[in-house]
């Protein structure tokens, strides 16, 4: 017999989820299909804090978000078919393919809401069939849902926001990120993102491809060149990197085959991620029963999924039941209409015209916010120069000092006569954006957002800039922890003047066999304890340790030791000492100096 | 378990699961319950799959059921998406050469 269901759901993802929710909250009966094993689509695996704002779940983490989308759509009753494909969409009914019991069967829907999501794009270069070439969403899925590294040194190809988010989650999974390669000329993704792993020394080198994977049975290398303004590799530039992975993450394509054969006007639209089906404001196909949502529709975020969801879920229901719901609906695209407000929004809306659809744009603020505040008081120094659609800074203030001054795409400012330093808002912010800082008379005090192993309290630490570049050294002052969010904060005492500088840290190691001074095999610890000790200038310590008393009289040596002292100082090299040039510039024997003067003659 | 992710700053520390057996190219392998086929043979440094009808080898691309690059025969049976099935206890993998010849 063949089964009936009044709304059937492709898609356990954002978009499903939140479409099946509106539909049982507004009693229609609702069956959720979907092929993967857990439920959320590619939520479960994003272990980044989401952007938006509060009522889409922006600082929560996308796994977090599956979980709780997942339990109220049980909650009201959803039914969920997991591991099980939709095979096909026929006239007379939808096929359904169940893995587990190998058994394909017949259902019909009075309506269907199609929200399969996209899949990766695939590009073309020399041995690009080698196992370790993956997808970026593939290595996230592995690392974070199955916690399986599937190498150590990744080269992520392609500066979007999924590109950089992925690279940053290798980072927290132990792995090297030797570098990310974006053709354009310049990051695609949000500033914030390429922030977070530039701080930690990834070269995000712009105006570069790959064109060739190196290895045999898989990947051992790869290599690199720069491209010229047509994209084309140019000769000559080649670089190979040793790494074991590729990850490809150069955007998505909408996966439209069952809206097809729903017969859905399928278009080709670039702006929205390729062919994509016609739909309407309401989130209807052209066909009258069908309805998309997600990024089978445009090619965006996972909190526009959502709305586009409950649009598409309340449009259903309203045709299913006949109660008026137009009150929820026009809500809901009042909300994605201040989204896609934004310059990052500026695709989807050139694509959605194409369609008839306008959204408006503009209306939000755009200028930076010019002071730092009072020095000398514990504030907030937040870095989040674009317009992104996000605002848990305001919302989670406890003060109400930070605004972004109306519509979600604003730059935020800070009122810092209302400040109180707290970090309620460092520990949320999802582009780990915001800094606490504070000028004390000796040193000045950074506090930094942190999501790895924390250090310990006056552990001596590495100072780095936004760039990953060393810029002097520093000590752990305190760590606050945030177990719950898990994005803690690690104050540093750091060299006044640097509070705008320092936004990163990283542990000292001391290598032993790191010789700065070869005549007399001196390390670079044995000089670093010394200057710990008190010795701070280079002929202190060319006494204490004989470092530059060798043969080559300090050729070799004394610059390294300076940069050494200034690192651990803070004080630059011009204004160091530089230490004696003392003669004989080589080594000359006595014999040598003495038959010399018996001479008369040159 | 050599490329487990054992700590993580997020996740937390690994969750101590089962441990099941399976077979991979008659070889003993083992797997936690709850891995897919693809995580447990990525976790014991297998990066291939199977090969293409030319030979050359293949790995798996996607990991969420869509490219079709992970097809590996289980129990006999070929074309199985190993990024979306969960091994089992005594699983028998292995790797497809081509479109694994089906019988209907």
């Amino acid at each position: 017999m063949v089964k009936k269901v009044q709304a059937l759901v492709i898609g356990a993802g954002p978009a499903g989820l939140c479409g099946s929710i509106a539909m049982a909250e507004s009693g229609v009966e609702v069956l959720v299909v979907d092929e993967g094993i857990k439920p959320g689509g590619q939520l479960p695996k994003q272990t980044h804090k989401f952007f938006g704002h509060e009522g889409f779940f922006a600082s929560i983490r996308g796994f977090e978000i599956g979980d709780k989308l997942y339990k109220r759509a049980i909650d009201l009753k959803v039914k969920f078919k997991m591991k099980t494909t939709v095979s096909g969409i026929y006239e007379d009914g939808i096929v359904l393919y169940d893995r587990d019991k190998e058994e394909a069967y017949d259902i019909k829907a009075d309506f269907i809401l199609i929200a399969t999501g996209a899949s990766e794009r695939f590009i073309s270069f020399k041995k690009n069939y080698l196992p370790g070439v993956y997808g970026a969403g593939a290595v996230q899925t592995l690392m974070n849902q199955y916690r399986v590294l599937p190498g150590k040194d990744f080269l992520i190809v392609g500066a979007g926001n999924i590109g950089l988010i992925v690279a940053y989650q290798l980072l927290q999974a132990g792995a090297n990120v030797k570098a990310i390669v974006e053709a354009s000329d310049k990051v695609g993704g949000y500033l914030v993102h390429a922030n977070k792993v530039k701080k930690m020394g990834v070269p995000i080198l712009l105006r570069h491809t790959i064109v060739e994977a190196i290895g045999e049975d898989k990947v051992r290398g790869a290599v690199i060149s720069e491209v010229d303004e047509k994209f084309r590799p140019i000769k000559g530039t080649e670089k190979e990197l040793v790494v074991d992975n590729i990850c490809l993450a150069v955007g998505l394509q909408p996966s439209v085959e069952l809206a097809a054969q729903a017969r859905a006007k399928i278009e080709y639209i670039p702006e929205l991620g390729g062919y994509v089906p016609y739909r309407d404001e309401n989130m209807k196909t052209s066909v009258d029963n069908v309805y998309i949502a997600g990024d089978i529709a445009s090619i965006e975020e996972a909190s526009t999924a959502m709305i586009e969801g409950y649009i598409a879920g309340y449009n259903i229901a309203q045709k299913v039941t006949g109660k008026d719901l137009s009150e929820k609906i026009e809500k809901m695209k009042i909300e994605l209409e201040e989204f896609r407000r934004g310059p990052f929004s500026l695709k989807v809306r050139r694509g959605l015209k194409k369609f008839g659809i306008n959204y408006p744009e503009g209306g939000y603020r755009t200028e930076q916010q010019k002071d730092d505040g009072p020095a000398g008081k514990l504030r907030v120094k937040i870095e989040c120069p674009q317009n992104i659609p996000c605002n848990p800074c305001e919302t989670s203030c406890p003060t109400g000092a930070i605004s972004v001054g109306g519509n979600i795409n604003g730059i935020p400012h800070v009122n810092y006569d209302k400040c109180i330093g707290c970090g309620v808002c460092v520990m949320k912010c999802p582009g780990l954006a915001i800094f606490l800082i504070q000028e004390q008379e000796k040193h000045s005090i950074v506090g930094i957002p942190y999501e790895f192993e924390l250090p310990e309290a006056q552990e001596r630490v590495l100072l780095l800039n936004k760039n990953g570049e060393i810029v002097g050294e520093g000590e752990v002052e305190k760590v606050v922890k945030n177990n719950k969010g898990k994005t803690h904060i690690v104050f540093l005492k750091i060299p006044k003047g640097l509070e705008n500088e320092v936004r990163h840290f990283s542990k000292i190691k001391l290598e032993d066999d790191e010789i700065v001074c070869r005549c007399e095999e001196i390390t670079k610890s044995q000089i670093e304890e010394a200057i710990n000790e008190g010795f701070t200038d280079f002929e202190e310590l060319r006494r204490y340790l004989r470092i530059s008393m060798g043969p080559c009289g300090g050729r070799v040596c004394r610059l390294q030791t300076l940069s050494i002292i200034s690192m651990k100082t803070g004080i630059p090299i011009s204004e160091l000492e530089s230490g004696r040039f003392r003669p004989p510039s080589i080594p000359i024997s006595f014999k040598a100096i003495i038959r010399g003067d018996e001479k008369d003659e040159i | 378990m050599p490329r487990r992710v054992a700590k993580h700053p997020i996740l937390g520390d690994l969750e101590e699961t089962n441990e099941i057996e399976f077979e991979f190219e008659g070889q003993k392998l083992k797997a936690f319950k709850g891995d897919t086929i693809a995580s447990a043979l990525i976790d014991n440094g297998l990066d291939i799959f199977g090969f293409t009808d030319s030979g050359k080898p293949r790995g798996f691309f996607c990991a969420i059921g869509k490219c079709s690059s992970c097809l590996v025969i289980v129990n006999g049976v070929p074309n199985i998406r190993a990024c979306i099935t969960l091994v089992e206890d005594g699983m028998k993998v292995e790797r497809q050469k081509g479109k694994g010849n089906p019988v209907w």
